[in-house]
C-alpha cells in the first residue's frame, strides 16, 4: 500500500493487500482456508467499506462515502448461490437421515449385474450421479461402505479391487462438474457470472456440465479396465433397495423431487434456483427432518469459505484491481485457444495442489475481467468461466488433492502411484473435453 | 487440503504373567503402525506409563486388563480410569480366566466395561474384538479417521464420515 503503483486506484491497492494476503494464506494454511475467508470479508467491511474506522477515527480521505456498505460485503453469506448450497446441504442430511442415498445407488446399480466391467462402471456412474447432488466427499464415504465389503469375496492381489477403490473418487471428483451444486468451485463461478450480470440457471449448468461427466467417466471407465484388469469373473453385491416408508420418508421424498425438479425447470417457471433451494431448507426443519443436530453438523464452513472467494473476486472487479492485473497482458494479441488453454491447464495444475474451491476462487475473477477486454467475443467470457471452474475439478492426481482421493488411499487398497497414473491422465482427457465442449456443444445451449 | 495428524494413541495391556504380555504383543502386532502398544505388569507401572504418555500429547484409547494381578486387581484398575476424566472414554476390556461373578459386574457397572475375553483366548477373535474397541472409540472421539481406516474397521469409519460430516469438499 506503500509503494504507489501507477493506475491503480487507492480501493485497487487496498484490494490487492487484501488479495496477497488471502492468496498467501489460502495456499500455505496457516489457518484453516474457510477462516482466510472471513478475514478477507472482515478486511473489506474495515478497510473497503464507506463504514470504514479508517474515516471516522483514522482521518483518511480513503474509502470515499459513495464506498460499497460494509452489509454489503457481510451480505454475501447470504448471496442465492449461498442459499442454493445450503439447499442442497440440508437435501444431503435429510437423505442421510433415511439411507435414501445409500437405497438410490442400490438401485442405480442394479442394472450392471454382477460382471466386474460393468460394475466398475456402474460404481462410477452411481458415484457421480449422487456426487452431482451431495459432496463429493460424503458420497465417496457412502459408496466405500457400499463397496467395501465386497472385497471380501476378492484375492488380494486382485486388481478389481484397485479398480473399484478408484472408481469412487474418480466418480465424485468427476460427478461434481454436473451441477451447480455439485461442488464448491462451481458455485463460485455461478455467482460470480450472476453478480457480473450472467446468470447461469441450475438446468442450463446441468446441461453444459453433464456431457463432459459422461465423456470423461466412459475415458474413466476404460482406463481402469485397462490399468487394473480384472480377475474375478463375478462380483456378488447386494442391490435390493429398502427404501424407508415412514410418513417422515415420504415427505422427505417429495420435498427432494420438488427442490430438484424446481430446480430443473427455471426456464419454464422462472423462479430463480436460490429461491427453489428455500423449499428444502425452510421445509425440511418444519416437518421435524432436519433438526437441531443436523443444522448444528451442515458444512457451514464450506458456504463461508465460498463467500469468502466470492466477495473478493466482487473487490477484484468493482476496484479495478482485476482490470489493472490483465492490462499487463496482450491479451487480444493471444489466440483464444491458447488463452482457453492457459486457464484450464493452470486450473487443472492448481487444483491438483491447492483446494478446488480456492483455485476457483483465485482465477474465476480474472477470467471475467478478460470479458472487458476485446481477447474473447462478445459474452466469451462466460464460457471461460464455466470451463475453468469444471477444470479445477479434474485436479485429482494426489491424495491431497481432494477429500475423496484422501478417502480412497487411506483405504489402505490404493497406492499413490496408481491415482497419480489415472489422475494424470484424467487431467490430459479432461482439458481437451471441456475444449470440445465449449466450443461446438455450449454455444448451442448457452 | 490438510489432514490433521491424529495424537499419538496407546494401548496398555496389563498382566502379571511376561508370557501373556508376549503372547498379546505378538498377536496385536498388525496394529504396531497405527497405535502405540505398551505392556505393563502392575497398576503402579500402568499408571506411570499413562502419566508419560498423556505428557507427550497421547491419550490412551484402549485398556486390556488381566483381573487376578499379585495383591491387586485389574477391576479396581478399570474401575478408576473411569473416573479419571483424561481416560474415562478409554475403551476397557478385560481379559481373564479367573473373575469371579461379584468381579465381573463391579467391572461393567462401575468401569463401564466393554468386553470381555476368557482366557485363553483365540488371536484372530481378540484382533476382531480390538478392531472393534478401537473403531468404537475413533468414531466416539471425532478423531480423524483416515489415518485409521487400513486398519480398523473401514465400513464403520466411513459411516462416520459420513453421518458426522467430518471432512468436506473445499
Amino acid at each position: 500500500m506503500l509503494i504507489p503503483l501507477p493506475g491503480l486506484p487507492p480501493a485497487g491497492q487496498v484490494t490487492l493487500g487484501i488479495f496477497l494476503m488471502a492468496a498467501l494464506f489460502w495456499i500455505k494454511e496457516p489457518i484453516p482456508i474457510y477462516a482466510t475467508s472471513l478475514l478477507v470479508i472482515l478486511s473489506q467491511c474495515f478497510l473497503l467499506s464507506a463504514h470504514s474506522p479508517l474515516v471516522k477515527w483514522g482521518g483518511f480521505p480513503y474509502p470515499p462515502a459513495d464506498a460499497p456498505s460494509a452489509a454489503s460485503f457481510t451480505g454475501i453469506l447470504a448471496n442465492p448461490t449461498i442459499i442454493l448450497f445450503l439447499g442442497g446441504f440440508m437435501l444431503a442430511a435429510g437423505a442421510v437421515q433415511f439411507s435414501a442415498e445409500k437405497n438410490l445407488v442400490r438401485v442405480l446399480l442394479a442394472p450392471f449385474g454382477s460382471k466386474p466391467s460393468r460394475l466398475i462402471f456402474g460404481v462410477l456412474l452411481s458415484t457421480a450421479l449422487l456426487s452431482a447432488f451431495m459432496s463429493n466427499t460424503a458420497t465417496t464415504a457412502m459408496m466405500i461402505t457400499m463397496v467395501v465389503p465386497l472385497f471380501a469375496s476378492l484375492k488380494a492381489e486382485d486388481p478389481l479391487r484397485t479398480a473399484l477403490a478408484l472408481a469412487i473418487p474418480l466418480g465424485a471428483n468427476l460427478g461434481g462438474i454436473a451441477t451447480p451444486i455439485g461442488t464448491p468451485s462451481n458455485a463460485i463461478a455461478v455467482a460470480a457470472l450472476a453478480e457480473a450480470g450472467k446468470p447461469i440457471s441450475f438446468a442450463v449448468w446441468m446441461a453444459i456440465g453433464f456431457p463432459i461427466v459422461l465423456v470423461s467417466l466412459a475415458a474413466g471407465w476404460v482406463l481402469l479396465l485397462k490399468l487394473f484388469p480384472p480377475m474375478a469373473t463375478e462380483v456378488k453385491i447386494d442391490v435390493a433397495g429398502r427404501f424407508d416408508r415412514s410418513p417422515k420418508a415420504i415427505a422427505f421424498y417429495g420435498v427432494a423431487v420438488l427442490t430438484i425438479l424446481g430446480w430443473a425447470t427455471e426456464s419454464l417457471h422462472g423462479i430463480k434456483s436460490g429461491t427453489i433451494a428455500f423449499i428444502p431448507i425452510a421445509l425440511l426443519p418444519a416437518f421435524g427432518i432436519i433438526g437441531r443436530e443436523q443444522i448444528r453438523g451442515l458444512s457451514w464452513e464450506v458456504l463461508w469459505l465460498v463467500a469468502g472467494g466470492l466477495s473478493l473476486g466482487n473487490s477484484l472487479r468493482d476496484t479495478g484491481l482485476a482490470d489493472w492485473v490483465i492490462a499487463g497482458v496482450p491479451w487480444e494479441a493471444l489466440p483464444i485457444l491458447a488463452i482457453y488453454l492457459l486457464f484450464l491447464i493452470l486450473g487443472v495444475a492448481l487444483s491438483t495442489f491447492l483446494s478446488n474451491t480456492v483455485t476457483a476462487a483465485i482465477l474465476v475473477p480474472v477470467a471475467i475481467t478478460l470479458g472487458s477486454t476485446d481477447a474473447l467475443p462478445e459474452g466469451g467470457f462466460v464460457f471461460l468461466a464455466a470451463a475453468l471452474a469444471m477444470a479445477t475439478s479434474f485436479g485429482m492426481s494426489l491424495p491431497i488433492s481432494t477429500p475423496p482421493n484422501a478417502i480412497a488411499i487411506s483405504t489402505g487398497v490404493v497406492e499413490t502411484r496408481h491415482m497419480i497414473r489415472l489422475g494424470i491422465l484424467m487431467g490430459v482427457i479432461g482439458v481437451p473435453v471441456i475444449l470440445l465442449a465449449a466450443r461446438f456443444l455450449w454455444p448451442m445451449i448457452l | 487440503m490438510k489432514t490433521n495428524v491424529s495424537p499419538r494413541m496407546l494401548i496398555l495391556c496389563l498382566d502379571d504373567e511376561p508370557a501373556v504380555l508376549d503372547a498379546l504383543v505378538r498377536d496385536l502386532a498388525p496394529f504396531e503402525d497405527y497405535f502405540q502398544i505398551e505392556t505393563v505388569s502392575t497398576i503402579a507401572e500402568a499408571r506411570q506409563q499413562l502419566e508419560s504418555a498423556t505428557q507427550e500429547g497421547g491419550q490412551l484409547a484402549l485398556a486390556l486388563c488381566d483381573h487376578l494381578l499379585q495383591g491387586e486387581t485389574g477391576t479396581d484398575f478399570l474401575v478408576n480410569l473411569h473416573q479419571e476424566p483424561a481416560h474415562a472414554s478409554a475403551r476397557k476390556v478385560l481379559i481373564t480366566a479367573q473373575a469371579g461373578l461379584g468381579d465381573t459386574i463391579r467391572a461393567l457397572n462401575h468401569a463401564r466395561l466393554d468386553y470381555y475375553i476368557a482366557k485363553p483366548w483365540e488371536p484372530e477373535a481378540l484382533r476382531a474384538v480390538v478392531r472393534d474397541q478401537l473403531t468404537t472409540y475413533v468414531v466416539k472421539m471425532n478423531i480423524n479417521p483416515l489415518p485409521f481406516l487400513p486398519i480398523l474397521d473401514r465400513a464403520q469409519l466411513s459411516e462416520a464420515i459420513l453421518q458426522k460430516n467430518l471432512m468436506t469438499d473445499a
